[in-house]
């Protein structure tokens, strides 16, 4: 797997800052997201978690200037994407959920074009930066295949080409895998693990599992931002997760029962081998 | 009642360059009351092979028994009434002004009385604890309140076997929750549910028999402690955690829900 | 269901499939012009031998491509029955009552069938030998001088691509929920027209429903990816013109020509 140029990594102060932003959907009655503040350091890598209608997709959407906020500030790689959004989205690319309606042309190269076309790159470069990207996600071979032969993942995976053609330093994650069976799921975090080192990453998901090697956990409910906290800390705090509906994955769920640091075990070879030495260790002392 | 697969084969466009063999003689048997889970990966054939169930799909070879008669015997409304089968992605197909309308649909097909109709909108709505939704638009739901509307459509023919492929793709917890729970309580009603599912931990939770398949055939079947016990490295975290120590701890035995894989675990420790 | 279904495009490899679609275009608005523009049996006759060499040329089974045709071929019949019956010219060949069958008759009915027969024909090898998002391509093209009076060439080629990506799609979708409200009870075939056509309803409205959602999802999707129309646009695909494509246009013109002169 291909690392997608050094020049991507970001630096400056705040990737992406909110600063009490608001927004309500016309005619509805309570706001989608209320006094919402939250700070992204470059290089980070953080996940957003909470019940549906909780406002994470709502925050998505004003990161990349689909939706204005009605109050507050929001800026990415210092640009405003209520009054710049075609420059915010050269630094910022959007991952959606549904992998079937994100993807635009009859065959995969062209589609993985789509943004470059938009920017206005010359032909030649952008015959380099699309070979690059569906190299980037393992796609080599695909280039003119039609879409409604590709299996989920596969399609996912196209959308991510199509992101990182454009080579944006912050990646926002919508439930990216939330459509896809588990063979797909593990396709796609397999390659966005790898751009992880590489890029600002924002990874909202219902799959807890996702976060566990995140660098922090925003939790929205009811349009507040009601929590962030470290991975172990979030995955200890049984009331933090009951509260916001959140559900563990099984292994972290069956060591928090047991009484270990459920952030710390995520497979189940971890568990097993932690079981073993404290039921070893136990009958020594016993 | 009991549904039979008898060595099902289904060709897709014989005899053209598309042609696509996706069940190589697959066999199963639903019994009544009973959680059926199928599993396998994307071409594994679990889609093609429940939509024999209700014959939506005409088996290229074999046969498909209900109570040991022939299906092709029985009236096709008959038979889809009996044998529900909910798609994947059901709430594409919601299509009436309220919910209520959606969900009378199959009722109304069956000549049933309105009061009938109105009475089985009802409890199948309250049955997915949509009941408040009866009155609203299908189309400005949200996704976990489109796919109870959907699955209270098919569930309102009161089918003796219900068959749900991919119920919980694509939901928040909370909701996919509640719906494992209603399939729990089905069966208690005496309703058999047919699970297709890629989600091992949920299918753990469920299933009274696991089905699964490889390219069109059966791979192994048998209860989930058979088939995940037999297979630990493509089962649920809780039956993976428990064989990795059954090797210096016999007495874990063979836990697959988590309930119960908490406790084998816990009486490990001492605790 | 695949896109090569779609239209009639016969995915092979020939000189005729290798050329600019914008060239197959132009050659096949002048043909059409052209063929109105011959009016002696003899020069149709001569077009039509060299337009089947054409089909050969793009090896297209001739049984593929005259399948092509069938759609067309109550119309010709009719035509042709029409001046059979209703000429009035040339030696009259055979009378019964009123209606008269003369040579006259035979041989307009025989022009004007073949002329029918030979717009269908080009129109058939152009779609055959070109694929769709090709078409688009050239047709983009070709339309973009009428930008400056305004016209949306590109808005126009971006949904033919658009469509293009979506039918099979569709059609993928439409079949689901066919399925899924066969299993609730419906049945399609039963009944008269009128009652056919409304239990489509359970099929067209989430069918509709879905496309404007889908639609949403897109737009939003494309925006994001930077997309605000044409302007300032550079393109992926390329078309070029080279030396065999303007021989072949010169070809085509020529042969009218001939046609014409016969």
């Amino acid at each position: 797997m291909e690392n997608l140029g050094e020049g991507t990594r970001p630096c400056g102060s705040f990737a992406v800052s909110c600063e009490r932003v608001s927004f309500s959907y016309p005619g509805s009655g309570r706001p989608a997201l209320s006094e919402v503040s939250l700070d992204l350091r470059p290089g980070e890598y953080v996940g957003v978690v909470g019940p549906n209608g909780g406002g994470k997709s709502t925050l998505v959407r004003l990161l990349n200037g689909l939706l204005r906020a009605d109050s507050g500030r929001v800026r990415v790689s210092d640009h405003d994407p209520a009054t710049e959004p075609f420059e915010v989205r050269k630094h910022l690319g959007l991952l959606f959920q549904n992998p079937e309606n994100g993807l635009v042309a009859p065959f995969i190269e062209d589609d993985v074009a789509f943004g470059l076309e938009n920017l206005g790159v010359p032909r030649e470069e952008m015959r380099d930066r699309v070979a690059r990207a569906i190299r980037a996600v393992g796609l080599e071979g695909y280039e003119r295949r039609e879409p409604y032969t590709l299996s989920g993942g596969e399609k996912q995976r196209v959308a991510l080409a199509g992101l990182l053609a454009v080579e944006p330093e912050i990646l926002v994650l919508d439930e990216p895998t939330s459509m896809l069976d588990a063979a797909g799921r593990r396709e796609v975090l397999e390659y966005l693990q790898v751009l992880r080192s590489e890029k600002t990453v924002l990874h909202v998901t219902h799959h807890l599992e996702e976060l566990l090697d995140s660098d922090r956990i925003l939790v929205l409910n009811g349009g507040e931002l009601v929590a962030d906290e470290t991975p172990e800390r979030f995955f200890s705090n049984a009331d933090l997760l009951r509260e916001n509906r959140l559900v563990l994955p099984v292994v972290p769920r069956l060591a928090l029962e047991l009484g270990f640091p459920p952030a710390k075990l995520r497979t189940a070879e971890e568990l097993a081998e932690a079981i073993l030495a404290r039921t070893q260790s136990g009958t020594r002392a016993g | 009642m009991k549904l039979e697969l008898r060595d099902i084969r289904h060709v897709y466009a014989p005899s053209t360059p598309f042609e696509v063999e996706a069940l190589r003689g697959v066999s199963l048997v639903v019994e009544p009351g009973e959680v059926l889970a199928i599993i396998g990966g994307t071409g594994s054939g679990k889609s093609t092979l429940v939509q024999h169930m209700n014959l939506l799909l005409v088996p290229t070879g074999g046969e498909v028994l209900v109570d040991g008669v022939d299906a092709r015997s029985l009236k096709q409304s008959e038979l889809r009434r009996r044998v529900g089968l909910v798609f994947q992605f059901p709430e594409s197909a919601l299509f009436a002004p309220t919910v209520e309308e959606d969900v009378a649909f199959a009722p109304r097909q069956l000549a049933l009385s309105e009061a009938e109709v109105r009475e089985r909108v009802l409890e199948s709505l309250r049955a997915l604890g949509a009941g408040e939704l009866a009155a609203r638009s299908p189309f400005a739901l949200s996704g976990g309140e489109k796919r109870r509307a959907a699955i209270a459509g098919v569930l309102a023919m009161r089918p003796e076997v219900l068959v749900l492929d991919e119920p919980t793709a694509g939901l928040d917890p909370a909701t996919r929750e509640n719906l494992l729970a209603l399939i729990l309580g089905l069966r208690e009603a005496g309703v058999s549910v047919v699970l297709v599912s890629h989600d091992l931990d949920e299918v753990a939770e469920v299933a009274d028999k696991v089905c699964a398949l490889h390219e069109g055939r059966v791979r192994t079947a048998g209860t989930p402690a058979e088939v995940f016990y037999g297979d630990p490295a493509q089962a649920p975290a809780t039956v993976q955690v428990a064989s990795l120590l059954r090797g210096s701890r016999p007495e874990i035995d063979n836990p697959v829900r988590f309930g119960e894989t908490l406790d084998a675990l816990r009486a490990l420790q001492g605790i | 269901m695949t896109s090569r279904t779609l239209g009639q495009f016969y995915p092979v490899s020939s000189p005729v499939h290798a050329l600019d679609p914008r060239a197959k275009l132009l050659a096949t608005a002048v043909f059409v012009v052209g063929l109105f523009l011959i009016d002696s049996t003899v020069g149709l006759l001569f077009v039509a031998a060299v337009l089947a060499a054409l089909v050969a040329v793009s090896r297209i089974p001739a049984g593929t491509f005259l399948r092509l045709l069938r759609p067309v071929m109550f119309i010709v019949a009719l035509t042709v029955l029409f001046q059979i019956l209703f000429a009035r010219e040339g030696v009259t060949l055979f009378q019964w009552g009123f209606l008269e069958v003369n040579s006259g008759g035979l041989r307009l009915g025989f022009f004007l069938a073949l002329r029918i027969l030979l717009l269908v024909s080009s129109a058939g090898l152009l779609t055959a030998t070109t694929a769709p998002v090709a078409l688009a391509d050239g047709i983009e093209d070709l339309l973009s001088p009428l930008k400056r009076v305004w016209f949306p060439a590109h808005e126009v080629a971006m949904m033919m691509t658009i469509a293009l990506r979506f039918i099979p799609t569709l059609g993928e979708e439409a079949e689901k929920i066919k399925g899924a409200q066969s299993a609730r009870g419906a049945d399609f075939s039963r009944g008269g027209p009128l009652r056919r056509a409304r239990s489509l309803v359970p099929v067209l409205v989430p069918l509709t429903v879905g496309a404007f959602r889908r639609a949403d999802e897109l737009a939003d999707a494309m925006e994001s990816r930077g997309y605000r129309g044409g302007e300032g646009r550079t393109r992926y695909r390329e078309l070029r013109f080279r030396k065999k494509d303007a021989l072949a246009l010169a070809v085509t013109l020529l042969v009218l020509l001939v046609g014409i002169l016969l």
